[in-house]
């Protein structure tokens, strides 16, 4: 198999990125058929100068399990003696990622799992500070997130941010044979993802109507999906060659149109979640695949948190599927073979592109109860910024179309005709009079002042505890090649009442079966965008003042058991939602 | 003795003091002054302090004085030991012995319980039939499999954990175990009947003039038309559940993940803190699963509603959310609007009140409330769930709410010499 490291390397210091050995999408996908080898690939890693263990600046791995009660040393060396980097699971001289006794020593060797995990984190945590432009934050304030790459013998695998760690189980097939969730790409991706969109926007794991949840859920799968299609070789060794045509210069791997209809590419292994862990655990194919799903799946909305997650999926996977075959089609042909080279490139720049535009979204998402119509405003809001002229590959408009085919829309009363935020325009002109904007990009307390000069504007409530969350600059580089600079600030409100309260504060009637003596806690917040000058481009906000909202927030916690935050709490809440998707 | 005609005229329902567990006698007063008698489940997983060893025994024999020497329906809800425990026998000289000798009609159990699809229910899918049905059996049964290696791992040690995840663990567990002499008295002690949501229990020989409606639990086809997880997709992950279960306490199933891997069995400066939360989590995931299967098991509830005269009472087991929500779609919903008596379900806990159902009781309201609802509840305090997670059985914030919307009897108010509760309906 072809690695993406090049052999000739410039010092350590000068690179950019390593190469080390993973297991590309998941050990249940196999080359050339279901006994085929396994799918290893050497990949680029952001350099750094690793520790045992592996430890890194952003990820450190402890591989503790709770089961056995021991710690696995790490006995592998991530430098040589000059500081080269070294990938210690590479191939030795005279094997091949392809063979079996290879394969084999990588798979009982729990090194390989803990490093395959470290770098599978680290290109995931790659993902968001390419498309961000900037260093993203873990939640819980260290710099390190721990990884626990056998953590104990349990079917299942989840973020915990009170623990600072992503916890991966193993458990035993019907044979016997140990499946290990943490050399799945799709799985550590998937983990990985809850941990970052957690930093981005911290609210999202506080009890709130269903879409909220199901966003994690569904994001964290966006990100697993779209981001294998970078490691082109093993996409393209996937497809499987239908031929090859000689050049001059070389010969051209073919693939077959048939294995490109709309109907192949939903189906092929590329959509699918979990293969491994699909099969021993449900003796399914997989554990999910949303791009077949329907809009008729979805209806009527039972309210479920993980089936409607795979609806936001459903939307970008289709979305995907589309626009990759249409791009396909654009292609020239070898008689009824295309160049599968191309195929893949199409296919990464795609996956790219799309992963991009998901994450930039979240840049101009509300931090509070957050629903699919506005998650999906955000995308193509922040889309349009960068890159206005959507004409040459219809990005947004296949995605807005796909969307409302599913039923979901921007916001009608707060967006344009193309689906994206308006532009905030207030009532009266705000007060800048008191507020430094060079301070407001370095300093909350003063940004918190711009907020509260202006507070009827911004619909600060006046009655709750509030914080600036983030103030991040934010630079995006358009078609165009010209730098598109905002500075992006995050603020929540709580306040925490009883039922009698809730006139007052939230000014609306509580539900009619909730008490007065009912206690509960309510957000509100918003993201300010602010332009180049310092000037407000967008308010993009869910307040307490919030109306119909925030009282059908109340009404389904209070269906829930919710109300008091402590169904899910803490720890455990990735942890149990996972266990009832598996039907526990 | 001729079966009277006209409805009763008065119902009398004597409340037992089981600590954490139901036990109730239900008795039928026709206007010729003869009467019927219904046992609603018998059973406790821990009495209260001051209880005897032997209460048990003393309110079967209580039992059987009330009810004259003969019982006309048992009812046990599902198999949890805190309802059916009592039923168990001892060479004649157990609880289960004193109510078997009462040679009840009929014994009323869910769909569940049947050894074999049950005749004419069609409890589970008509189209999957058999397999369906002795799926879903083999399912319960390796729940009670996974509840004794949870109990035993407890026991020997074999799982570490914070010392209150360990006690919910083995609690919950224990209520879980197969408790095999109960299950076969119940079996004999009268003619079966296996019942599910919208069947007709035929018992208008044995209660005249009394209407008796079985709101769950649903069957598996039932349960499948509110639900896009089929059935058996549940019913395979509890097949798996045993040995998995053996496996995440370190069981001798697989042996050591990694046997040949050079490991610390200390834990290093640097795994420490993050050691202590994996073991942690460990137990709340084992803690979770057995939740799980007790959630489960508790959604087998027979849920009864009798209507007697003016009166509707209604008997919903253990009968959780999911239970519940298949028979508040349908139209037998609205026989719920009437309720003048609720027995609490599952002990107090607040999954088993849903909103949807007590929001549909028309006699709730404030003290003086004209016909005011009553509620009844058996349970004990810090047996079951903890406060710090909002678990706690009684929930608080339940109890609260039964006692401004409705006249609360409550087995914890019971004095040390009291054995039951005696609350008098009048059904005219």
């Amino acid at each position: 198999m072809v690695t993406e490291a090049s052999k000739a390397r410039p010092p350590m210091a000068a690179m950019p990125f390593r190469p080390l050995t993973i297991i590309a999408k998941d050990p249940g996908l196999r080359i050339g058929g279901k006994d085929g080898p396994m799918a290893f690939a050497q990949v680029d890693v952001a350099a750094e100068k690793l520790a045992k263990g592996p430890i890194g600046y952003r990820i450190k791995v402890v591989d503790y399990n709770a089961t056995d009660r021991v710690t696995y040393q790490d006995m592998q060396e991530y430098e040589d003696a000059k500081g080269q980097p070294v990938d210690p699971f590479a191939p030795r001289p005279g094997e091949s990622f392809e063979d079996s006794k290879y394969q084999a020593r990588l798979i009982g060797d729990p090194n390989f799992h803990a490093q395959n995990a470290y770098a599978i984190a680290m290109r995931t945590l790659w993902q968001f500070e390419h498309a961000l432009g900037r260093r993203v934050r873990w939640s819980f304030g260290g710099h390190q997130l721990h990884i626990a790459p056998h953590a104990f013998a349990q079917a299942n695998a989840f973020y915990s941010e009170p623990d600072r760690t992503l916890m991966f189980g193993y458990f035993r097939n019907a044979k016997g044979e140990a499946i290990y969730t943490s050399l799945s790409h799709d799985i550590v991706a998937h983990e990985t993802t809850h941990a970052l969109l957690d930093g981005l926007r911290t609210h999202f794991t506080e009890p709130s109507l269903p879409d909220q949840a199901a966003l994690h859920e569904g994001f964290a799968d966006i990100v697993a999906l779209f981001s294998v299609f970078s490691i082109k070789q093993v996409v393209a060794a996937a497809i499987g060659e239908d031929g090859t045509y000689a050049k001059e210069d070389g010969r051209v791997a073919l693939v077959k149109a048939s294995k490109l209809s709309l109907e192949a590419l939903q189906k092929s292994v590329f959509m699918g979640i979990g293969a491994q862990f699909g099969r021993a655990l449900n003796d399914a194919s997989e554990l999910r695949r949303s791009v077949l799903r329907t809009p008729k799946d979805f209806i009527p909305d039972t309210g479920d948190e993980h089936d409607r997650g795979e609806l936001i999926v459903a939307i970008l996977t289709q979305t995907f599927v589309t626009l990759w075959h249409k791009r396909i089609g654009a292609l020239g042909k070898f008689g009824r073979k295309y160049n599968l080279g191309m195929v893949v490139d199409e296919g990464a720049k795609l996956a790219q592109q799309l992963l991009t535009m998901c994450i930039r979204g979240l840049d101009y998402c509300p931090p509070t109860d957050i629903d699919f119509g506005q998650f999906l405003a955000g995308v193509l809001t922040c889309d349009r910024e960068v890159a206005p002229d959507d004409s040459q590959f219809n990005y947004r408009e296949v995605l807005r179309d796909t969307a409302a085919g599913y039923g979901v829309h921007p916001p009608a009363d707060q967006c344009d005709d193309e689906g994206c935020w308006k532009q905030f325009a207030p009532k009266e002109p705000l007060s800048y009079m008191r507020s430094n904007f060079a301070a407001m990009t370095q300093s909350k307390d003063e940004l918190f002042r711009f907020l509260w000069e202006n507070r009827d504007e911004f619909h600060i409530s006046t009655r709750a505890f509030s914080k600036v969350l983030s103030i991040d600059a934010a630079h995006r580089t358009g078609p165009d090649g010209i730098n598109l600079c905002e500075t992006i600030c995050q603020y929540s409100q709580r306040v925490d009442l009883y039922g009698a309260e809730t006139k007052s504060v939230l000014g609306f009637d509580r539900p009619t079966d909730m008490s007065s003596k009912t206690a509960y806690t309510s957000f509100g917040g918003g993201v300010l965008i602010l332009d180049q000058y310092g000037q407000v481009k967008y308010h993009i906000c869910n307040p307490l003042d919030g109306g119909q909202r925030q009282f059908d927030r109340l009404v389904h916690l209070s269906d829930t058991g919710e109300l008091d935050g402590r169904k899910r709490i803490g720890a455990m809440r990735f942890a149990l939602c996972h266990m009832d998707r598996m039907g526990a | 003795m001729p079966s009277p005609t006209a409805p009763p005229v008065a119902a009398t329902l004597f409340a037992y003091q089981v600590g954490f567990g139901d036990c109730f006698l239900l008795r039928f007063t026709y206007a010729d002054d003869s009467r019927r008698h219904i046992m609603i489940e018998f059973g406790t997983t821990g009495l209260t302090l001051k209880s005897p060893k032997d209460q048990m025994l003393r309110i079967a024999n209580d039992v059987k004085e009330k009810c004259g020497g003969k019982l006309d329906v048992v009812v046990a809800t599902h198999r949890h030991a805190d309802h059916i425990s009592g039923f168990a026998t001892n060479k004649g000289k157990g609880s289960g012995d004193v109510i078997a000798s009462l040679k009840p009609e009929r014994v009323l159990q869910p769909w569940t319980e049947a050894p074999d699809v049950p005749v004419d229910s069609l409890g589970p899918d008509p189209k999957a039939g058999k397999q369906a049905f002795s799926s879903r059996r083999s399912a319960l049964k390796q729940m009670h499999k996974t509840a004794r290696i949870a109990v035993e791992s407890i026991a020997n040690g074999k799982l570490t954990m914070p010392l209150a995840l360990a006690d919910q663990l083995r609690f919950i567990g224990e209520d879980n175990l197969s408790n095999k002499s109960a299950v076969e008295n119940l079996m004999t002690m009268g003619k079966n009947v296996y019942v599910f949501h919208g069947c007709d229990p035929k018992l208008g020989d044995f209660l005249p003039g009394i209407e008796v409606t079985v709101l769950g639990p649903p069957t598996l086809h039932q349960t499948d038309t509110i639900r896009k997880q089929r059935s058996r997709d549940v019913d395979e992950f509890w097949q798996m559940a045993p040995r998995r279960f053996a496996e995440a306490g370190g069981g001798d199933d697989g042996g050591k993940l990694f046997p040949n891997a050079p490991v610390f069995n200390l834990r290093l400066a640097e795994a420490r803190w993050v050691a202590e939360r994996i073991d942690k989590a460990q137990g709340e995931m084992m803690l979770g699963l057995v939740r799980a299967l007790d959630a489960q098991m508790n959604n087998t509830s027979v849920i009864l509603l009798f209507k007697a005269g003016s009166k509707s009472l209604l008997f919903p087991g253990d009968a959780q959310l999911e239970n519940w929500r298949y028979a508040l779609s349908t139209p037998l919903a609205a026989k719920l609007d009437d309720v003048d008596l609720y027995k609490v379900g599952h002990h107090g806990s607040l999954n088993a009140t849903p909103k949807s159902m007590w929001n549909r009781f028309k006699k709730r309201g404030k003290t003086g409330t004209p016909d005011r609802l009553t509620s009844v509840m058996s349970t004990r305090d810090g047996k079951h769930g903890s406060t710090d997670s909002g678990t706690e059985v009684p929930r608080s914030k339940l109890v609260t709410e039964l006692e401004a919307q409705s006249e609360l009897v409550d087995t914890r108010d019971l004095s040390e010499d009291q054995l039951c509760s005696v609350i008098e309906i009048d059904l005219r």
